[in-house]
C-alpha cells in the first residue's frame, strides 16, 4: 500500500517493520514525531528519557540484552549524549544500536546550526543518510543490519527538512527480529578499563578498515552517469534539490556519508569533467575528496550556513542571481513566533521585565520572551543553563543584585536538577524559577517524569518538584499562578530580597494542553470602547489577539476619554483565551467577557 | 496511474499562514485528496518554534511522473493559498511570478512588532491591491468571518481548501475531500467539515 509520510513517520515505520522493539528518545525539534509513531504500532516497547544521554545509555542496554535498539534525538541532543557515545563505539552491542540525529539547518528550531556529521568521523560510528521517505524507511533497516554486521552503533542522519517533509511510501509486512535476549558476560568487550579500551580501541579501527571497504559496493552509494561534463557528489536532501535544477548532470549521491567510499569516488571522478560537492553546513565530503588529491568546487560556489533549496544550487553552479528579491518583503511587519494566547509564560515574564531583574533564561517556549515588549529574558545557551548560568553570575555580581534563571518542568528534568543541586551546596543567592506548565509544550505535548504519565498515556510516579528541591537541600520554595499577576510580583519580589538560594514553581498548564485535554474553557474577552482610555497597558503583554486602533483609522466614532487619547485597543476575541491576564492590567475596567450573543 | 494531465507538472502549490492556523493541517488534507486520485506528492514544511505564531509555509508539489524536491524553487509558485493577508504578499515575494493564482483569507493576525506599535500593518485595500498586482488572478474570501457563523474559527482551513479546489486546475473535489478526510476524521464533525468545504466552493463564484 502506498501512503504519504514524512521523514520521522517513515523511520518509525522502517524500524516497526525490521523487527526493532525497542526505543527510548527526548523529545526534539525536528525528530520527536518518530517515536510519536513508533509507539503506537502493536509489539514495540519505546520511551520518553529525561535526556539524550539516558536514552542512549538505556538503549545500550537495551541492545546489549539482544533486542535490536533506536535510540532518537536532535543534533543538540548528541552533545548530551555524546558520553556514552564515544565509548559505545568501542563496545558495540549484540543486538543493532541504531542512533537518530535529527539536524536542524538554518535553525528553524534550535540553538545552533551543528553538523553532527563531525560526529560520526569524531565517534568512528558509520552514518547514513537519506533523502526522502521512501529511502528513510529502507536506510533505517540497513542502519541495523550494519550494526549486527559490523558490531558497531550506527547513526541515521535527518535534517529538518527530510524529518518534516513528506512523499509517497510503500507499506510492507514487518518481520520479526529473532535476536536472542539473555545476560551477556564479556568483560573485555564490555568494561572499558584503560587495558580493555585500549583492545577495543585497535578494533574499532579495523571496524572503519572493514566498513571503508563496504562502502566501495554499498549500493545506497550510487552514480548516475549521464551528461559527463558536470560531475556533482551529494547526499541527502541536497540531492534533491540539485536534480530539480540540473536532471541531466552526472551524480554520484552517496547513501552513506561516514565512511566515504574513495575508489567510487575516484572512479566517478575520471568519468566527469569537473565536480562539484554538494552539502548543507560543514564541507566534510569536500574536505575528504580534497585531501585524496582531486579537484572539487565546493564551499567557494555554495554557503556554509543555512539550509539549501534548488534556487541556492542553481547559483551556486550557473552564477545566475536567486531571482526575486524583492524589497517588498521587507517592507511587511516581521512575524516572528509568539507565545500563545492564553499562555502561561505570559504573566511571568511580563512581571520579570517589569522587575528590570536580569534573566538567565533557557531552551523552550518562554524563549520567546526576550522579544519586545516583555523582553523579560536576557540568556539563551542550552538545556539547564539557566540554572548554571545565573549561579556563576550570583557569584561574581555578588551585592549588584540577585540573578533570575528560568527553565521549563521538561528542561528542568533533562538538565536543571544538577545544576540546582550545585546552587544549594555551593551557597547561591540566585533565584531559580520553573515554568511548570505540565508538558513538555515546545515540541508538541510530550509527557515527562513530572506529568504522571508515561510515553503511552498510562498513570505512573510523577516527580514532585517540591519535595525534589527540599532534598537538595533548597530551603526557600513557593508556587505560584503565573495567571495572578499581583501574586506573582509579590513572590518574586520577595524571593529577590531573601537571602540563599530560591525556587518558586510557576505553576498553570500550556494553553495547547488546556485544548488538547479539553479542560473547561474561559470566556474570551473583549475591549469596551466606551470605556478604553487608550492607556496602552494591555499592549504591553504582546498578545496576539490585542490591537491597536488608531481614532483616525475607525469608521465608527468613538469618544476621547483623554485630550491626548489617540485611539482605543481591540480583542479579537475568535483568537482569545479568556486568560484574563490584560483585563488585570486595565485601570479603567475597559476589559469584559464577551457574553452568549456577541 | 492518473490519465489526468495536470496544467504543468510539477505543479507547485504554496499554503502558508500563522503557526497554530492549521496550516499543517490543511496541507494534510489536500495532499492526501490528490494521492488518492493517484498523483506524486511531495510536501515540504518545516515545523516547531514558528508553529508558535510565526509565519509558517507548506510546500506541495503535485506531478503524475515522480517524487521532486520538497521545495518549491523560487519564483515558481502555481498557486498560493493563505489563511492570513499580509502572509500572501511575503510568499509572492519570493515564490510568485506572473501566471501564479492567489486565494487569500481575509482576516488578519497582527504580529507582535504591530501589537507593540512598532511596526503597522498594511490596510486591507493594500493588501488586495498589492496581490492584484503581483499575480494573475487573485480571489478574496472572508474565511475566518464564515468559519465563525458556522461555530469554529479553525474550520477556516477547510472553507479555504475547498475554495482551493474550485480553482480548477487540478482534479480534485467534494468526493476526495470527503473520502481523505473519512480516514482521519469521526463521523459526526464530517457535516461541519463538509458544510465548509462546500461553502469554500460557494465563494469562489462570487
Amino acid at each position: 500500500m502506498k501512503v504519504l509520510m514524512s521523514g520521522n513517520e517513515a523511520i518509525a515505520r522502517g524500524a516497526y517493520e525490521d523487527g526493532v522493539a525497542f526505543a527510548s528518545a527526548y523529545p526534539g525539534t525536528p525528530s520527536t514525531e518518530i517515536i510519536e509513531a513508533f509507539s503506537k504500532y502493536d509489539g514495540v516497547y519505546s520511551e520518553w528519557a529525561p535526556n539524550e544521554k539516558v536514552a542512549l545509555e538505556v538503549g545500550i542496554g537495551a541492545a546489549l540484552a539482544g533486542a535490536r535498539a533506536l535510540v532518537v534525538m536532535k543534533h543538540v541532543g548528541v552533545n548530551v549524549a555524546a558520553d556514552p557515545l564515544f565509548t559505545v563505539s568501542y563496545t558495540g552491542t549484540e543486538g543493532g544500536l541504531v542512533i537518530i540525529s535529527a539536524d536542524d539547518p538554518s535553525m528553524h528550531s534550535s540553538q545552533n546550526e551543528q553538523d553532527n556529521r563531525n560526529y560520526a568521523r569524531a565517534a568512528k560510528i558509520p552514518m547514513l543518510e537519506p533523502s526522502d521517505s521512501s529511502e528513510a524507511k529502507e536506510y533505517i533497516k540497513i542502519a541495523f543490519r550494519l550494526s549486527e554486521e559490523f558490531d558497531t552503533p550506527v547513526f541515521l542522519r535527518t535534517t529538518t527538512r527530510l524529518a518534516h517533509s513528506k512523499s509517497v511510501v510503500d507499506l510492507e509486512e514487518p518481520k520479526r527480529h529473532v535476536g536472542k535476549r539473555e545476560f551477556r558476560y564479556d568483560p573485555s568487550k564490555y568494561v572499558m578499563v584503560p587495558a580493555k579500551a585500549r583492545e577495543r580501541r585497535i578494533e574499532v579501527e579495523r571496524r572503519m578498515e572493514r566498513l571503508r571497504e563496504f562502502a566501495e559496493t554499498f549500493p545506497q552509494n550510487r552514480m548516475e552517469i549521464r551528461d559527463t561534463r558536470v560531475g556533482i557528489i551529494t547526499a541527502g536532501m541536497p540531492y534533491n534539490y540539485a536534480k530539480d535544477v540540473f536532471p541531466d548532470y552526472s551524480y554520484l549521491k552517496l547513501g552513506m556519508v561516514h565512511p566515504l567510499p574513495s575508489g567510487l569516488i575516484r572512479e566517478f571522478a575520471s568519468q566527469v569533467k569537473k565536480i562539484y560537492v554538494v552539502e548543507e553546513l560543514d564541507p566534510i565530503i569536500e574536505e575528504q575528496i580534497r585531501a585524496m588529491g582531486i579537484e572539487v568546487i565546493g564551499k567557494e560556489a555554495f554557503p556554509y550556513t543555512g539550509e539549501f533549496d534548488p534556487g541556492i544550487i542553481e547559483a551556486g553552479i550557473t552564477g545566475a542571481k536567486t531571482e526575486r528579491e524583492v524589497l517588498l518583503d521587507r517592507l511587511l511587519p516581521q512575524r516572528p513566533p509568539n507565545l500563545c494566547p492564553g499562555c502561561p509564560h505570559r504573566g511571568l515574564f511580563y512581571v520579570l521585565g517589569k522587575l528590570k531583574v536580569f534573566v538567565t533564561g533557557d531552551i523552550g517556549c518562554y524563549t520567546l520572551s526576550f522579544m519586545k515588549p516583555l523582553e523579560g529574558l536576557h540568556s539563551c545557551v542550552c538545556m539547564g543553563a539557566s540554572v548554571g548560568m545565573a549561579h556563576g553570575m550570583d557569584k561574581v555580581l555578588g551585592e549588584q543584585g540577585k540573578v533570575v534563571g528560568v527553565l521549563g518542568d521538561s528542561t528542568f528534568i533533562h538538565s536543571g536538577i544538577t545544576p540546582l543541586l550545585n546552587m544549594a551546596y555551593n551557597k547561591s543567592n540566585a533565584v531559580i524559577v520553573i515554568c511548570d506548565n505540565r508538558t513538555t509544550a515546545m515540541t508538541g505535548m510530550q509527557e515527562h517524569p513530572a506529568t504522571g504519565f508515561t510515553l503511552q498515556g498510562e498513570a505512573t510516579k510523577a516527580l514532585d518538584f517540591v519535595k525534589l528541591a527540599q532534598a537538595l537541600g533548597i530551603e526557600n520554595i513557593q508556587v505560584i499562578d503565573p495567571f495572578d499577576i499581583k501574586d506573582t510580583r509579590r513572590v518574586i519580589k520577595e524571593e529577590l530580597s531573601r537571602k540563599g538560594p530560591s525556587l518558586v514553581i510557576s505553576r498553570a498548564p500550556c494553553a495547547l494542553l488546556a485544548v488538547k485535554q479539553k479542560m473547561d474553557r474561559r470566556a474570551p474577552l473583549r475591549v469596551d470602547p466606551d470605556k478604553c482610555i487608550g492607556c496602552k497597558a494591555c499592549l504591553g503583554l504582546g498578545c496576539p489577539p490585542i490591537s491597536w486602533q488608531r481614532f483616525e483609522d475607525m469608521d465608527t466614532q468613538t469618544e476621547k476619554k483623554t485630550k491626548k487619547q489617540e485611539g482605543i485597543a481591540r480583542i479579537d476575541s475568535t483568537i482569545c483565551n479568556g486568560c484574563t491576564l490584560c483585563q488585570q492590567l486595565c485601570g479603567a475596567g475597559a476589559i469584559v467577557e464577551v457574553t452568549g450573543d456577541e | 496511474m492518473t490519465a489526468y494531465r495536470l496544467p504543468k507538472d510539477p505543479y507547485n502549490i504554496i499554503i502558508t499562514g500563522v503557526g497554530g492556523q492549521g496550516n499543517v493541517m490543511a496541507s494534510r488534507v489536500f495532499s492526501n485528496m490528490l494521492v488518492q486520485k493517484g498523483f506524486f506528492v511531495t510536501i515540504g514544511e518545516t515545523f516547531g518554534a514558528s508553529q508558535r505564531g510565526g509565519s509558517v509555509m507548506s510546500h506541495i508539489r503535485v506531478s503524475s511522473k515522480s517524487t521532486w524536491s520538497p521545495q518549491v524553487p523560487k519564483g515558481k509558485a502555481d498557486v498560493v493559498v493563505t489563511l492570513e493577508p499580509i502572509e500572501a504578499i511575503r510568499v509572492l515575494a519570493g515564490y510568485g511570478n506572473p501566471a501564479v493564482k492567489v486565494l487569500t483569507n481575509t482576516r488578519a493576525i497582527y504580529p507582535a512588532g504591530v501589537i507593540a506599535g512598532r511596526l503597522s500593518y498594511p490596510s486591507l485595500d493594500e493588501i488586495k491591491e498589492t496581490l492584484k498586482k503581483l499575480s494573475a488572478r487573485a480571489w478574496f474570501i472572508d474565511a475566518t468571518d464564515e468559519a465563525v457563523k458556522l461555530g469554529n474559527a479553525i474550520l477556516g482551513n477547510i472553507i479555504m481548501i475547498g475554495a482551493l479546489s474550485a480553482v480548477g486546475d487540478l482534479p480534485v473535489g467534494r468526493g476526495d475531500f470527503e473520502a481523505a478526510l473519512s480516514r482521519t476524521l469521526p463521523a459526526e464533525k464530517m457535516a461541519d467539515n463538509l458544510t465548509a468545504f462546500d461553502l469554500g466552493v460557494e465563494l469562489m463564484k462570487q
